[in-house]
C-alpha cells in the first residue's frame, strides 16, 4: 500500500497513518479473540474512555492533522507482484560493503552493473536499458535511464522498474538530495501558458509538482538544491528565486532582490547560499552570505578589480574558497566586450563555522587550472602554471585558529585533474586526455607519491564512494580505441584491468550517508587494530580460495590438454611408416638423430672491432 | 636484428634443422640467413615485387617464393639459382613444398576479374613445371572469400586455407572441399602447424589467435588481444605461443609505437594466459616463428627488421604453478 512506503515524509503524516498499518498487520495469524455474532456491547463510550474522549479531535482542530484516502487505485495479483520492488537499499546488505557500479558499451547498446568484488563480478547486464547514459541518484538508490519518452528509474535487487517519468526529448535530469523529487529538461514542448521545459517530479508517487519555463542559458543544474531538499532556488536577471518543498512556491512569494548577481551556491550543509556580484560603476564586487529562510546577510566580502569568480564549498561545509580572477588593467572594447590583461588569482577563503566568517587571502601569480577543497579535513589543492612547468600546490587551515599555511608545491607535473578521495587524505593528480594519462597517487598526510604511473589516454577517473578504490577509463566518448577501465587501490596498486569494446562510461552507486555517528566511528577508530586483524584474515583466506580456484582450473585445463596430445602422439607414432616413405627413409621426427647428415661447418662471428693507427 | 631488406617483412622461415632463415619482403629479393649470428648468406634475384610468401624444403635444397608480380619460383638453395618460375594471372599470396618435398602448392589473389586459386604441381614431372601445367587447380568461388593464408596438412593429404572473412578449409589434392569451419570474425593472416602437424595456430584480424586440431577443426584453445594478430607459433619445447601483430599498417603513420602495441606477446598454450612481451619493433610484426629448437624466435616486422631473440634463462626456468 501506498501509505506504507512514506518512511521518511514528515512525521505528523506518518503518526495519523499508523492505522493503515495495523489494517496489513491484520493479515498475521494470531488467536481468535472475536466476539460472538450475537454479542451486545452494554458499556456506553463515557464510562469507558472518559479521559480519552476528552481527547477526541474536534472538526475544529487543524486539517493538518487529518489525512484523506481517496482513489487508491486497485492492483490486480499479477500487477501487485511488479508493484513489489523489494528492499531499495538492499545493495548495501553485502556483508563484505563491495560497491557496485554501472558500466555503459558497446556504444551504448550494453548497460551492466558489477560488484567490485574486488575482480568485477557482473550483477546485471541489459541491451538498450538506456538511449544515452545512465544516472544514479545522489544515495545511490535509483538508477535513471534516458529515453526519448522520457525517464525511467530502477532499483531494488533485480533492478526493477520503480517510476517512470513521460518527458518528451529529456536531456537533462537533477536528483534533489533527498532523493524525495527529480528535475528533468527537454528542449521540447514547451509552450506559454503551460511551462514543461523544466519539470519537477515527485519520485515515489510519479507525480509532476510543478513545471518551468526556462528562459536562460544557464548551466545545468538550473535549479540547485540545499543540502536536504527543502529548499530550491535558480538564478534570473537581478535575482535569485527561493522555493520550497513540498509547496513549490516561491519562498516568501518574492525572490531575493540581487542588482547584477552573477552566480550562487548553497553550502553542502547548512541553509546558506553565497552569490558574488561583479563591480559596477563605483562600488567594488562582492561576495555575500545569505542565511535561508531568515534572507539575514552573514558576511560580505568586499573584492576590488575582479574580472571573475568561482565559488567552491567543502563537502563538509566547513569552508568557502571564492577563486577570484583580477586583472591589472581592463579595456572596453567595441560591444561593451571587456578584455582584461594582467590576470593574476586570489583564494578568499571563508572560514564558515566561526563567528562572523573570518576570510583568508591567498595570492597566486600563475594561471590556475584546477582547485579542489579535500572533502573531509582542512586541505586544498590546486593546479598552477603553463605546460611544461605545471606545478600542484597544497595548502592546509589549522584547525585552531585558522592560519592558511602553504604545504607542499610538487613541481614539474603532467596534471590537469584534481580527484580527491571522499574521505581525504589521498589524492589522484591526473593528467587526462592530452596528457596521455599520467596519474599520481599521493598520500597528503606527509605527502608521499605512493605511485606514479600511466593509464594511457585516460579521460576519466572515479573514486568509489568509500575511498578504498579508484578507477581510470578511457571512454569510447572521448578517445576511439583501448576503450576499457583500470581499477587500482587508493595506494595506486593496480586491481584489475578491463578492456571492454567500445567503452562509454562507468559511474560509481553512490551510498547514502552512514548511519554510524560521531562517537561509534571514534570507536571503531579506536579499535581500529581489532578490526584490521580480522580484516587481513579474511583477506588472506579470499586470496588463497582464489587462487586455489585458478590453481584447480589450471590443473583441469592440463589434464583435459595432455590426455588430447596423448591421443595425438600416438595417433603420430602410427604414422610413422607413412612419414619415412615420404622423405625417402630419413627418420626427421626428431632434430637431432640423423648424424650422417651432419657436415661440418666454420662459422664467423664478429667479436669486437678495434681501431688501430698504423704509423707511416 | 637483420638488417638486409628494404620495405616491409611479409614472412619469415626456419629450415627444418634451424640453422637458417629464410626472408621476404616488400622490396623483391628474399634472403637467406645464418640463424646463429645473423650474417646473410644470399639473396635470390629473380622477383620483380613484393614477395608475400616463402617456403623451403624439408632437406633445404629447394626454396619457393611467391610475389606481387604474378610469379611462383622455385630456387636452389645452395646456388641460389632460379630453377623454374610459374606464371600466374594474379599476385602469388601463400605457397609451400609438401612433407615430401615432390609437391608445391601456392594459391592466387581475386584481382582484376580472375578468381583465387590453388594450384599444386608435382616437382617430379618437369612438364608440369615447363608448360605451367598443375596436377589440380582448385578455383576458389563466392560466397567463399580469397585465401589469405595455406600450408600443407600432415603427410601431405590436403591442403589447409584460411580465407579473408575468417573461415578455415581443407581441400585434398584433387581440388575437392573436405570441410570448414569459421570461428574467426576477421581475416586468417597466419597459419602455422604445431611441430607434429597434430594442431595448427591461426592469426587473425579479429584480434585473436586460436589453437585446432588439425584434422577435426576442433578449437582447442583462444589467446586474446586487442589489436590485430598478424602471425602466431607454437613453440616446439615448452607450451608456450608467441603472437604478433598491431595496430593496421595504414594507420601506423598516425599513431605511436605505444599506442600501436608492437610487442611479440606470449601466452601459455594450455592456461590461455599471457606472461611476457618483447618489445624491439617499431611498427607491426608481420611474421613470427620458432627455432626448431625452442631456444630462439624470429620476428620480421611492417620496419622493415628481422630481428633474432635467444630466451635467457629466466623464461625457460618460468613455469606456471597448477
Amino acid at each position: 500500500m501506498a501509505a506504507g512506503r512514506h518512511d521518511s515524509e514528515s512525521r505528523k503524516s506518518r503518526e495519523s497513518e499508523s492505522h493503515i498499518e495495523d489494517v496489513d498487520m491484520e493479515e498475521e495469524e494470531e488467536p481468535s479473540f472475536s466476539d460472538p455474532e450475537d454479542f451486545v456491547d452494554d458499556v456506553t463510550d463515557e464510562e469507558l474512555l472518559h479521559d480519552i474522549l476528552k481527547k477526541k479531535p474536534k472538526p475544529s482542530d487543524s486539517v493538518d492533522s487529518v489525512i484523506i484516502v481517496d482513489c487508491i487505485p486497485k492492483a490486480g495479483k499479477d500487477r501487485l507482484e511488479k508493484l513489489k520492488n523489494g528492499n531499495l537499499r538492499n545493495w548495501l546488505l553485502n556483508k563484505e560493503c563491495y560497491d557496485q557500479f554501472s558500466v555503459i558499451y558497446n556504444e551504448g547498446e550494453k548497460t551492466a552493473i558489477f560488484l567490485n568484488t574486488p575482480e568485477p563480478t557482473k550483477v546485471e547486464e541489459r541491451s538498450c536499458w538506456t538511449e544515452t547514459y545512465v544516472r544514479w541518484s545522489p544515495q545511490g538508490t535509483y538508477l535513471a535511464t534516458f529515453h526519448q519518452k522520457g525517464i525511467a528509474l530502477w532499483g531494488g535487487p533485480k533492478f526493477s522498474r520503480i517510476m517512470k517519468f513521460g518527458h518528451q526529448g529529456v536531456q537533462l535530469i537533477d536528483f534533489s538530495p533527498c532523493e524525495r523529487y527529480l528535475v528533468t529538461f527537454s528542449p521540447l514542448q514547451d509552450s506559454h501558458d503551460d511551462p514543461q521545459a523544466i519539470i519537477i517530479w515527485d519520485i515515489r508517487s510519479g507525480i509532476k509538482k510543478r513545471g518551468f519555463h526556462c528562459e536562460s542559458r544557464s548551466t545545468w543544474p538550473i535549479f540547485k538544491w540545499n543540502h536536504n531538499g527543502d529548499f530550491f532556488a535558480r538564478i534570473g536577471e537581478d535575482t535569485i528565486s527561493i522555493y520550497e518543498t513540498p509547496s513549490f512556491g516561491l519562498k516568501d512569494k518574492k525572490s531575493l532582490k540581487i542588482t547584477a548577481v552573477r552566480d550562487f551556491s548553497w553550502s553542502p550543509t547548512d541553509n546558506i547560499i553565497a552569490y558574488w556580484v561583479p563591480e559596477q560603476d563605483n562600488t567594488p564586487a562582492r561576495v555575500t552570505l545569505v542565511e535561508i529562510p531568515s534572507r539575514k546577510e552573514l558576511c560580505v566580502r568586499n573584492l576590488f578589480n575582479v574580472a571573475d569568480c568561482k565559488m567552491h564549498w567543502q563537502k563538509n561545509g566547513d569552508h568557502l574558497c571564492v577563486k577570484v580572477d583580477r586583472y591589472k588593467a581592463k579595456k572596453v572594447e567595441n560591444k561593451d566586450q571587456i578584455k582584461y590583461s594582467g590576470i593574476y588569482f586570489n583564494f578568499e577563503l571563508f572560514r564558515i563555522r566561526e563567528k562572523q566568517i573570518p576570510v583568508d587571502k591567498v595570492e597566486e601569480k600563475e594561471q590556475v587550472l584546477a582547485f579542489a577543497w579535500e572533502p573531509v579535513g582542512n586541505k586544498f589543492a590546486y593546479i598552477h602554471g603553463e605546460a611544461p612547468r605545471i606545478s600542484v600546490t597544497f595548502y592546509k587551515i589549522h584547525p585552531n585558529g585558522g592560519k592558511v599555511e602553504l604545504f607542499k608545491t610538487l613541481e614539474k607535473k603532467a596534471a590537469n585533474h584534481l580527484f580527491w578521495s571522499p574521505n581525504g587524505q589521498f589524492i589522484v593528480l591526473a593528467g587526462l586526455r592530452s596528457m596521455n594519462g599520467v596519474l599520481e597517487f599521493v598520500d597528503t598526510q606527509d605527502m608521499t607519491i605512493m605511485n606514479q604511473t600511466e593509464h594511457f589516454m585516460a579521460t576519466d577517473v572515479e573514486w568509489d564512494p568509500t575511498g578504498r578504490y579508484v578507477v581510470s577509463a578511457v571512454s569510447w566518448w572521448g578517445h576511439k580505441v583501448d576503450n576499457g577501465y583500470w581499477l587500482w587501490n587508493f595506494q595506486g596498486v593496480p586491481q584489475h584491468r578491463q578492456p571492454l569494446e567500445k567503452f562509454c562510461q562507468l559511474q560509481w552507486r553512490p551510498r547514502p550517508p552512514s548511519l554510524l555517528d560521531e562517537s561509534k566511528i571514534k570507536e571503531i577508530r579506536k579499535n581500529f587494530k581489532t578490526w584490521a586483524q580480522k580484516f587481513e584474515m579474511e583477506d588472506s583466506t579470499r586470496k588463497q580460495t582464489a587462487s586455489k580456484d585458478l590453481m584447480d582450473k589450471r590443473r583441469m585445463l592440463m589434464e583435459d590438454f595432455q590426455e588430447y596430445r596423448a591421443r595425438k602422439e600416438q595417433e603420430f607414432a602410427e604414422q610413422k611408416k607413412t612419414r619415412l616413405d615420404l622423405r625417402s627413409g630419413i627418420d626427421t621426427d626428431e632434430l637431432h638423430n640423423q648424424e650422417d647428415n651432419f657436415t661440418e661447418e666454420t662459422i664467423e662471428f664478429l667479436v669486437k672491432v678495434e681501431e688501430k693507427i698504423v704509423e707511416e | 636484428m637483420l638488417h638486409g631488406h628494404e620495405r616491409s617483412i611479409t614472412q619469415i622461415k626456419y629450415n627444418r634443422e634451424g640453422d637458417l632463415i629464410f626472408s621476404c619482403a616488400k622490396d623483391p629479393q628474399p634472403n637467406v640467413w645464418y640463424s646463429l649470428n645473423g650474417e646473410r648468406l644470399g639473396t635470390f634475384v629473380g622477383h620483380n615485387g613484393a614477395v608475400w610468401c616463402i617456403d623451403c624444403s624439408w632437406d633445404t635444397t629447394k626454396v619457393l617464393t611467391g610475389a606481387a608480380d604474378n610469379k611462383c619460383k622455385l630456387w636452389d638453395c645452395e646456388t641460389g639459382k632460379q630453377l623454374s618460375s610459374l606464371e600466374t594471372k594474379t599476385a602469388v599470396r601463400t605457397c609451400g613444398f609438401s612433407y615430401s618435398g615432390n609437391l608445391i602448392m601456392y594459391s592466387t589473389d581475386k584481382t582484376m576479374g580472375f578468381p583465387c586459386e590453388i594450384h599444386i604441381f608435382d616437382v617430379r614431372d618437369g612438364s608440369q613445371l615447363q608448360t605451367g601445367n598443375p596436377m589440380s587447380r582448385v578455383p576458389i568461388e563466392a560466397p567463399m572469400s580469397k585465401i589469405t593464408s595455406a600450408i600443407w596438412g600432415p603427410n601431405e593429404e590436403y591442403i589447409l586455407t584460411g580465407h579473408e572473412a575468417g573461415d578455415l578449409n581443407q581441400f585434398d589434392l584433387k581440388g575437392n572441399w573436405i570441410k570448414g569451419c569459421k570461428d574467426h570474425g576477421g581475416q586468417i593472416n597466419d597459419i602455422q602447424a604445431y611441430k607434429d602437424y597434430s594442431m595448427f595456430i591461426t592469426a587473425s584480424s579479429d584480434t585473436s589467435a586460436r589453437l585446432f586440431d588439425m584434422e577435426t577443426f576442433e578449437p582447442l584453445k583462444m589467446f586474446k588481444t586487442e589489436r590485430p594478430v598478424n602471425s602466431a607459433a607454437i613453440s616446439p619445447l615448452h607450451e608456450h605461443v608467441v603472437l604478433g601483430g598491431g595496430q593496421d599498417a595504414r594507420d601506423v603513420t598516425t599513431t605511436s609505437t605505444r599506442i600501436g602495441k608492437f610487442d611479440a606477446r606470449f601466452y601459455h598454450l594450455v592456461f590461455e594466459e599471457e606472461f611476457g612481451r618483447v618489445k624491439g619493433h617499431f611498427g607491426p610484426i608481420n611474421s613470427i616463428a620458432f627455432h626448431p629448437d625452442g631456444l630462439s624466435y624470429s620476428s620480421g616486422g611492417e620496419d622493415g627488421y628481422v630481428r633474432v631473440h635467444y630466451f635467457d634463462q629466466n623464461y625457460l626456468d618460468f613455469t606456471f604453478d597448477y
